[in-house]
């Protein structure tokens, strides 16, 4: 199975409008799987208008640390070992505190405690959640549960479901940034759209996206959306692209049918056809990867 | 000394606009250090064309193997939680940095005291001082933890977090680590969001973590009138919280932003005021 990853670096530049209307697209040559790897704030399942999962199941990619009280000699030993500032002193009570929030699951702590005090238990971090996107292929989801660690683990479960559905390509929708869920999103991807918008910021978060990307050896191209909202900085990213030798294979015009596909929960080439065109466009510079 | 994060779970909604635009607007009141926490992809400098230097390194420790001492016994191996050492049957062991947060584990659980610290670059801490004063955190593209330089940039300003009135704390998207690392020792959280299904949707969620870490949440809506604000309010109220204010789509507003320039809005000052 293919997978080609849309990411941006930028949060809301229209990653997830882009994936799901390339989705579509692609679904009229190829059996596609949908997949959302932006697990702390999935939002894919929004754009093609799925209420509800037809399944959903939970998993554990993590771990916690628990202490018990009662073993505690209060040492302090885990309080100095902790590199995540996970456990702070309760002087009242002269115990450690884990703060279940900051707690990775590392296990130094336990490690290093000479009563046994602590213990390392799974924890259900996030669900994943599959369903029929009404437009002839299936979406999977993944959302991490409120407060809990270890999206990039989440990530790469999410990805193995998506490749049990069966098909020949997964479009991938990864979430904002370049740490743990972004990387977890690009391994093993055959090829990486970066989207893009004319401003300093979704530029330059852009390229440092592509640093990631580069460090896997991923090949990539660039999408550049609303490009007609700042024509000389479109210009500029389109210098930057043609320096590096990435192809830019797309040029999306500022439309606020975008916005208005995004309320009525549909993805834009649904919403109106027009925008077809350009997807195919798209498509076709990439068709090596997918056909 | 107040301090006040900006975030919104869902990207591109205006965070870092907000942010920048609300430290200008406080620097009238008050002195301002305004910390740019979007460790991924850091971008208030650019808006507030403040030229940043290097301060900092944020290393972490990373393990170097005695090969002299080490067993091969695979204890390192199978005490790591984040399949950072790989260890083929019968030689020595190898960290794949990339994977490695440096907790240590490896080391306390070697038997054989073969594990030496190394360092490790993981990030920087940059300082400047332009329009205003900020400080901002910068991830290592290829590194997977953006928490751990959020919390070195908690770590550096605590000494001078006095000199202040008012901390800004201008977070990255989503809910997950890097951005409950950035809140975490916020007063105030704003969370900024636009009326859509997908605004919706990642408020609830970043509303829900800021109750859950006991911060007095609001809610600022950005571009409030490309659609209903019904269901954003019903979600802020489910929240115990309201909209504080609003920002209406303006044309000055995108260019101004697309030209990597602070925005002004009678919003910004009105939640300014309350503050």
């Amino acid at each position: 199975m293919k997978s080609i990853t849309i990411l941006s670096g930028k949060g809301g530049v229209g990653k997830s409008s882009i994936a799901a209307s390339m989705a579509v697209l692609l679904s009229r040559k190829k059996n596609i799987v949908a997949v959302d790897c932006d697990v702390d704030a999935s939002n894919l399942a929004l754009v093609f208008g799925i209420g509800k999962f037809e399944k959903e199941s939970f998993i554990s990619t993590n771990y916690k640390a628990f202490l018990d009280r009662e073993k505690c000699n209060s040492c302090r030993k885990c309080l100095d070992v902790c590199t995540f500032s996970a456990i702070e002193w309760d002087k009242g009570k002269n115990i450690p505190v884990i703060n279940g929030f900051l707690c990775e699951g590392c296990g130094s702590c336990r490690l290093v405690c000479p009563q046994n005090a602590i213990e390392l238990r799974r924890v259900k971090n996030a669900v994943i959640g599959r369903a029929d996107t009404g437009y002839g292929f299936p979406l999977v989801s993944g959302q991490l549960k409120m407060g809990a660690s270890g999206s990039g683990k989440v990530v790469s479960e999410v990805k193995i479901e998506a490749e049990k559905m069966g098909g020949d390509v997964m479009v991938i929708d990864a979430a904002a940034g370049i740490g743990c869920p972004v990387i977890a999103s690009v391994l093993g991807s055959d090829y990486v759209i970066a989207v893009t918008e004319p401003s300093p910021a979704a530029l330059s978060d852009m390229k440092r996206a592509l640093e990631v990307v580069n460090h896997f050896g991923i090949p990539h191209g660039i999408v550049i959306n609303k490009f007609d909202l700042n024509k000389p900085f479109s210009g500029k990213i389109i210098e930057f692209a043609m320096e590096n030798n990435i192809p830019v294979l797309g040029k999306i015009p500022y439309s606020r049918k975008f916005v208005e596909a995004m309320v009525s929960m549909k993805p834009v080439v649904i919403y109106d056809r027009g925008f077809e065109k350009i997807f195919y466009e798209i498509a076709k510079k990439i068709e090596y990867v997918w056909v | 000394m107040k301090k006040i994060a900006v975030t919104g779970g869902k990207g591109g909604t205006g965070k870092s606009t907000v942010a920048t635009a609300l430290s200008i607007e406080l620097s009238k009141k008050g002195r301002v250090l305004l910390l740019d926490l979007d460790v991924d992809c850091p971008n208030d400098h650019l808006i507030l064309s403040v030229d940043l230097k290097k301060v900092k390194d944020v290393k972490i420790m990373m393990p170097k193997f005695d090969t002299n001492k080490c067993i091969k016994c695979g204890r390192c191996r199978e005490v790591c939680m984040e399949n950072a050492i790989v260890q083929v049957k019968g030689k020595y062991p190898i960290v794949v940095a990339e994977q490695c947060t440096g907790c240590r584990a490896c080391k306390i659980a070697c038997p054989a005291d073969a594990i030496k610290e190394d360092e490790h670059v993981i990030g920087h801490i940059f300082r400047g001082k332009g329009i205003i004063e900020m400080i901002s955190g910068r991830l290592k593209p290829g590194i997977e933890e953006s928490s751990l330089v959020v919390n070195a940039v908690r770590k550096y300003i605590k000494p001078i977090e006095k000199d202040y009135d008012y901390i800004i704390i201008d977070t990255a998207a989503g809910t997950h680590c890097p951005v409950i690392a950035a809140l975490l020792d916020a007063d105030i959280g704003i969370a900024v969001t636009e009326p859509t299904p997908l605004g919706r949707h990642d408020v609830d969620l970043i509303l829900e973590l800021m109750e859950r870490l006991g911060i007095k949440s609001y809610v600022l809506l950005n571009r409030s009138d490309i659609s209903g604000k019904k269901d954003i309010e019903k979600t802020a109220k489910k929240h115990n919280t309201k909209i504080l204010a609003e920002i209406p789509y303006s044309k000055e507003i995108m260019k101004r932003y697309s030209e990597g320039k602070p925005i002004k809005h009678e919003s910004i000052k009105k939640i300014a005021g309350l503050l």
